[in-house]
């Protein structure tokens, strides 16, 4: 690190600490020209050993923690960075290098499942029904379709929480590690418009380097430091893939696209249908190579004319003709007899043209359709003899649009046998080195380098077991019974505990104290 | 009088027919109409100049980009035409002006710029009224202001200021976003007009009006402005436009344009904003916002008025999306539902153009509707969207993929996915090669290492198995199903305060997974006494009540099965491993157990909607854990000889699943405890009932049939226990008693032998209660 940039860390440091509090928006607000003090905070990050780490991953929950918005915008724009940094050396097991990201991002975290008021933050959404008016529709315009099975059993609109209400964490474990991340990045990319470039590149790459380190493309992908592999939850690489898709079209192209191969690689890997999913449309729906060429760095969000006319040829037969097609003959109570006999004998004969719905073309349908109807028809025959040359025409168009299409299909199902046979290959060939057999002690975060912060919060939270990991229990007792069940769980835990004697609420548990050892023993032996 | 009422008739022709351009007719319509009256001469003049000039446009369509210049010959009989109607000067003011607009029209079309500009200066382009204005004329309006944003984009900007050149800019979108609200108004009219006439007029209609036609000046109009927008960097703006466009109501002619701006700007919610930038439809824009390009803030609130707008979807009670997942779901889906409707069905050679477009159009809806609903955990909506895709889908891989990738996601396959799970005796060797070649081929993947393990586990391979799991915990130092095998190996090998040690250590790691905790119990009582496990159970109801009572804020069931689904779906991925309520001393996963666990599901619902305090609502899984626990502790108190406290116990789980087979099974535990045999007979037998391969209740009966002295039916069903788990030590033990007692005496010993011998292997809880699922 440039003594230049340490100074700059090192002013940040303390100019913050003397700011008035007038002048903190101002101070906010000019934060974000500072390139050079951000590339600096980038590099104490990355290094797990430097003694600014410390103080800067506290500075950043103290702006985390104003009501500056754009102190906060600050902070989180190193999340990725963070949470790549705090991952990749939880994973290599040297946890006290990583205690201080990790009381950061359960402070940030800590932070953001509460609400202003201290409750609980319960995120949910509507999701829309098309049989509900909009500001953009009317049921009836939409017609029958809407009226599916699935539609009619959630008619009117349904709320649906998507994340929360989250518990308060004291420490991460592997069992919660990924939910707490999660979390995290949902935070994130609700601001994804705040975030400058570097961010968006920091996360294009930890999401790569996550879901190919000790896999055969680390080395494709020429990634050095971490040997293992990192587990992931399928949650947050949906996550990942939110930030990604922005990416893309917000002047990261280049590191988007790398992200999203490796991303799309690992839940293959892995058998995660959620990434997969998302990530195979953010595939397809990728513009075909118009964007590619403009300058990195630009938006590149666009938009096309849309043609007013519909692409799709009159007589061909859709959802839609059909519908109109019978509607017309209910319908028209006007026609003659004879009409209406035409009519209907020409559903029987399985035409389905919009021959009823325009009569101006009626002649060319009935031909077109004539071609594929039972050739006993004479008339029909007879008339489609007019247009042969028509259809042929129009046909070797459709077949080499087919053709085009059927062949980009069959590049990308090539595509992808190359990858798995050369995944095969790679990984016959490699045999990597074996971590060495570490000491498997716990994350036991150093939360006490934050414990102020920490006490502060638990006391604006409601829930008061924020203060140690052995009374988790005695907390939630204090709390009313919702289940009939519990309520009867209640009794007989007096019940319990009276005749046994040792049911002490908040008696701190004895694996705590005698986990190490054991742990050495047993792994030792291999 | 009758000459009057015909003029006024033919009057009204010529309106509808200008209004429909239908630009043919005028001609018949002319004639007539000179016939009538010498004054109409300059109206005949005008409106034949207008049907050549829009005559000529059909025949020869202007496209977006090139602009026409120079005069073209085909034309100047329509500039006579226009000339000999304004010159004379007889015409009545409004219709000067209408002359003037086309007029203006012809300018622009032979590149005449700044006289077409001139034109609409004179005429006073923004003093016209649009209240009341019939169809055509607001047709006329529209295009003359689309007209002028394209003659103003053609001349260059007399002043360089960049203020100045801003100022232009937005006069000239100006000029669209008008041209467009009056094109909208335009083809609401017609379209209401139209429709007036088919239920007004006579029963036999004319020639049914034609689906309108967008003219160039009309899409241009509504397309431009928020092009202009994009192109400028005001996202804001931009996505304003779009909206309003969106939210005037529909009309046939406008039905395509909707569809594919309704996708465009889901497609820029999704790309290009995110919750703390949005603002919803009906809310002003902010005023400074990162979306938009810092160098060329403008005003973010629309600048203009119009006399008359286009109708807009409006009521009581609509829908209005609050973030921009929401928005952009609502758009999607009225995407979707057009796409669907232009789904080409038919299968016949010269349709597969139109196939290729519908199918493409709509794929993209559908990759639009997956990232959406993806984001927000949707997967059960997604794989119902994905469903109706299916029409498109004949022989298409990308949308079949993910279909089948939603399935799986919702969770509709699992149970498929569970009968191939579970590994079948005479498949277990294949299996165990194949994992050996799994982890030969990826040494590094821990979970090879760690099915490996588990394998030789089941097949008893004790110290094979302990080196595999301790390779896996290498290389995945925190993996819960690793170090819970780990733990069941050294219980195997009778090691249980190791074992017990390695369970704290996973639970400080996993401290809300059940069946980590759960062993525990068992090793507990082993180790430490009943009261540790005890204590266990307890902290366990503290567990699961920490963990239910936050995810369920509100219990009342009121039917929002959606959210109980989201929650339940979300709890089942992230925190909790749930026991396997299936038999796990079965090697496998026996068709039976699954149909058990059904049976006992069912029967428990049928069971508790007749008690009206039992819980029924919500998801099944937390109750199925915690009756779980009631019968854990319970086990405990019947190893230490409380038959009351184990009844208490097992009431509580009763009440929540009373024929679960296990509850059955326990209640004859607690019979044979208190010396009733004959009731604890009873209780067994009721637990085969409901599940057939339960094999503990196979023991037990069994050897209450021997004390009976029944040992042909006791030897039945221990040989049929065998068949279905031969790893149960106490079943063979139990076969060798009654071989024993009916004079086999050679057979009992090679009974007696398998059973020491797995007895030495056996752990405290069986391998198979580890979850399978790849």
């Amino acid at each position: 690190m440039l003594t230049t940039e340490r100074g700059a860390v090192e002013e940040w440091l303390s100019e913050f600490k003397s700011l008035p509090e007038a002048s903190l928006t101002s101070y906010a607000v000019n934060l974000k020209e500072k390139t050079t003090l951000v590339s600096a905070l980038y590099e104490v990050i990355q290094e797990p050993q430097s003694e600014l780490l410390e103080p800067v991953c506290h500075q950043l929950f103290e702006f985390y923690r104003s009501k500056e918005k754009n102190l906060r915008i600050f902070t989180l724009q190193f999340l990725p960075e963070l949470i790549w940094c705090y991952l990749s050396v939880s994973t290599s097991r040297d946890l006290q290098s990583s205690g201080c990201i990790e009381a950061l991002l359960l402070s940030i975290y800590n932070l953001e499942i509460m609400d202003e008021q201290g409750h609980s933050k319960v995120l949910s959404f509507t999701i829309p029904s098309l049989s509900k008016p909009s500001v953009y529709h009317e049921p009836s315009s939409i017609g029958s379709m809407a009226l599916t099975e699935g539609a009619l059993s959630q008619h009117g609109l349904s709320r649906v929480v998507y994340s929360g209400p989250h518990p308060q964490r004291e420490t991460l474990t592997a069992q919660n590690r990924f939910e707490v991340l999660s979390f995290l990045l949902l935070c994130y990319n609700s601001a994804l418009n705040f975030m400058p470039a570097p961010s968006l590149r920091s996360l294009c790459h930890m999401s790569s380097r996550l879901c190919v380190c000790g896999y055969p493309r680390q080395h494709a992908r020429k990634f050095s430091g971490v040997k293992n592999r990192i587990p992931a939850s399928s949650e947050f690489m949906v996550q990942l893939l939110t930030g990604i898709y922005y990416s893309f079209y917000n002047g990261e192209w280049d590191a988007a696209r790398r992200a999203l191969d490796d991303v799309l690689y690992r839940a293959q890997l892995e058998l995660f249908p959620e990434p997969l999913l998302v990530a195979n449309a953010i595939k397809a729906s990728l513009p075909q190579g118009a964007i590619k060429g403009t300058k990195e760095g630009t938006k590149c969000i666009q938009v096309e004319i849309a043609p007013t006319s519909s692409r799709i040829s009159r007589n061909a037969v859709t959802s839609m003709s059909i519908r109109g097609h019978r509607w017309k003959r209910n319908d028209s109570a006007d026609l003659t007899l004879q009409d209406e006999l035409t009519e209907i004998a020409e559903v029987d004969e399985g035409f389905c043209s919009r021959a009823a719905s325009s009569s101006s073309q009626s002649a060319l349908s009935h031909s077109s359709s004539g071609s594929f109807s039972r050739p006993s028809l004479g008339k029909a025959q007879r008339r489609s003899l007019g247009t042969r040359a028509g259809v042929k025409d129009r046909d070797s168009g459709g077949d080499s649009c087919r053709e085009h299409l059927s062949r980009k299909h069959n590049q990308r199902a090539m595509s992808e046998n190359l990858e798995l046979v050369s995944l095969k290959r790679l990984t016959l060939t490699t045999s990597q080195s074996l971590p060495k057999p570490g000491s498997h002690s716990l994350a036991r975060t150093a939360t006490s380098v934050f414990s102020k912060s920490f006490e502060q919060m638990s006391g604006a939270a409601v829930l008061h077991n924020a203060v140690g990991g052995n009374h988790i229990g005695s907390g939630s007792c204090v709390e009313t019974n919702r289940f009939s069940a519990c309520s009867l769980q209640e009794e007989n835990l007096v019940y319990i505990s009276g005749r046994t004697e040792l049911a002490v609420p908040g008696k701190p548990q004895p694996n705590l104290h005698q986990r190490s050892p054991s742990i050495c023993i047993t792994l030792s032996t291999d | 009088m009758a000459a009057k009422k015909a003029g006024s008739r033919l009057e009204v022709e010529i309106e509808r027919s200008r209004s429909e351009c239908q630009w043919d007719r005028i001609h018949e319509l002319v004639k007539q109409l000179s016939a009538k009256l010498i004054s109409n001469d300059d109206m005949a003049e005008l409106l034949l100049g207008e049907a050549k000039l829009e005559q000529y446009l059909k025949d020869n369509p202007l496209k977006q980009g090139p602009s026409p210049r120079g005069p073209r010959p085909k034309l100047t009989d329509v500039r006579k035409h226009l000339t000999a109607a304004l010159d004379r000067g007889n015409l009545k003011s409004d219709l000067m002006q209408e002359a003037n607009l086309i007029m203006a029209k012809l300018d622009y079309m032979e590149g005449d710029y700044k006289e077409a500009l001139g034109v609409y200066a004179r005429v006073g382009l923004d003093d016209i009224q649009l209240v009341a204005s019939p169809p055509y004329k607001l047709r006329m309006i529209a295009e003359a202001y689309s007209t002028k944003g394209l003659c103003l984009e053609k001349l260059p900007c007399s002043s360089s200021t960049n203020s100045l050149h801003v100022d232009r800019d937005q006069e000239i979108i100006t000029c669209y976003e008008k041209a467009g609200d009056i094109a909208l108004l335009y083809l609401q009219e017609v379209e209401r007009v139209q429709t007036a006439n088919i239920q007004n007029r006579s029963p036999k209609p004319g020639p049914a009006a034609p689906d309108q036609e967008m003219s160039f000046f009309l899409e241009t109009g509504l397309q431009r402005a928020h092009v202009l927008y994009f192109k400028n960097g005001n996202l804001t703006r931009g996505v304003g436009r779009f909206r309003e466009i969106l939210r005037a109501v529909e009309t046939r002619t406008t039905q395509n344009l909707r569809m594919t701006i309704a996708r465009q700007l889901a497609e820029i919610l999704l790309r290009g904003m995110c919750e703390q930038s949005y603002w919803n439809p009906l809310e002003d824009p902010p005023n400074q916002s990162p979306l938009d390009d810092p160098l060329r803030q403008g005003l973010n609130t629309k600048n203009y008025a119009l006399s008359r707008r286009p109708r807009v979807y409006s009521g009581e009670n609509i829908f209005c999306p609050q973030e921009n997942t929401e928005e952009a779901l609502l758009l999607l889906l009225i995407s979707e539902s057009m796409a669907n409707r232009d789904a080409v069905l038919s299968r016949i050679p010269e349709h597969k153009n139109d196939r290729i477009i519908s199918l493409q159009s709509a794929s993209v809806v559908y990759d639009l509707l997956t990232i959406a609903l993806g984001r927000r955990g949707q997967y059960e909506m997604l794989s119902e969207c994905l469903e109706r895709a299916m029409k498109f889908a004949f022989e298409e891989f990308h949308l079949w993929y993910q279909f089948a990738l939603s399935l799986m996601a919702a969770g509709k396959v699992m149970s498929s996915a569970a009968s191939l799970r579970g590994v079948q005796e005479d498949l277990q060797r294949k299996a165990l090669l194949a994992f050996q070649r799994a982890h030969s081929l990826s040494p590094t993947d821990h979970q090879a290492a760690f099915y490996l393990a588990l394998q030789l586990a089941i097949s008893r391979q004790i110290p094979e198995a302990l080196g595999y799991v301790r390779q896996a915990l290498q290389l995945q130092g925190d993996d819960s199903n690793s170090l819970h095998l780990l733990a069941l190996l050294l219980s195997a090998q009778k090691h249980y305060h190791d074992a017990l040690n390695i369970m704290d250590m996973a639970l400080s790691e996993y401290p809300e997974n059940f069946i980590l905790l759960f062993t525990k119990v068992k090793l507990e009582s082993l180790c430490r006494g009943p009261d540790e496990a005890l204590l266990s159970c307890k902290h366990m109801l503290q567990i699961w009540k920490s963990c239910y009572n936050l995810t369920n804020p509100s219990d009342s069931g009121r039917g929002s099965s959606l959210l109980d689904r989201a929650i339940a779906d979300r709890r089942q991925l992230n925190t909790i491993t749930l026991p396997d309520f299936s038999d796990p001393e079965t090697g496998s996963v026996h068709a039976t157990s699954i149909a058990a666990s059904r049976v006992e599901q069912a029967l428990s619902e049928v069971a508790s909607s007749l008690q009206s305090s039992a819980p029924k609502q919500g998801p099944l899984h937390p109750w199925m854990t915690l009756a779980q626990i009631w019968l854990h502790a319970a086990e405990v108190y019947i190893g230490i000889g409380k038959p009351s406290e184990a009844t208490a116990c097992i009431q509580e789980a009763a009440n929540l699943f009373p024929m679960s087979h296990n509850v059955l099974y326990m209640r004859g535990q607690v019979s044979e405890l208190r010396g009733n045999i004959d009731e604890a007979k009873r209780w067994y037998e009721e637990a085969l009932s409901i599940s057939p391969t339960h094999v503990k209740s196979m023991q037990r009966l069994s050897l209450i049939l021997h004390h009976h002295g029944r040992y042909s039916l006791a030897e039945k069903i221990l040989r049929d226990a065998v068949q279905v788990n031969s790893t149960a030590h106490e079943v063979w033990n139990s076969l060798g008693e009654v071989l024993q007692a009916q004079g086999n005496d050679d057979a009992a010993t090679e009974c007696f032998l398998t059973a020491l011998e797995l007895e030495a292997s056996s752990p405290i809880v069986p391998f198979t209660i580890i979850p399978r699922v790849l």
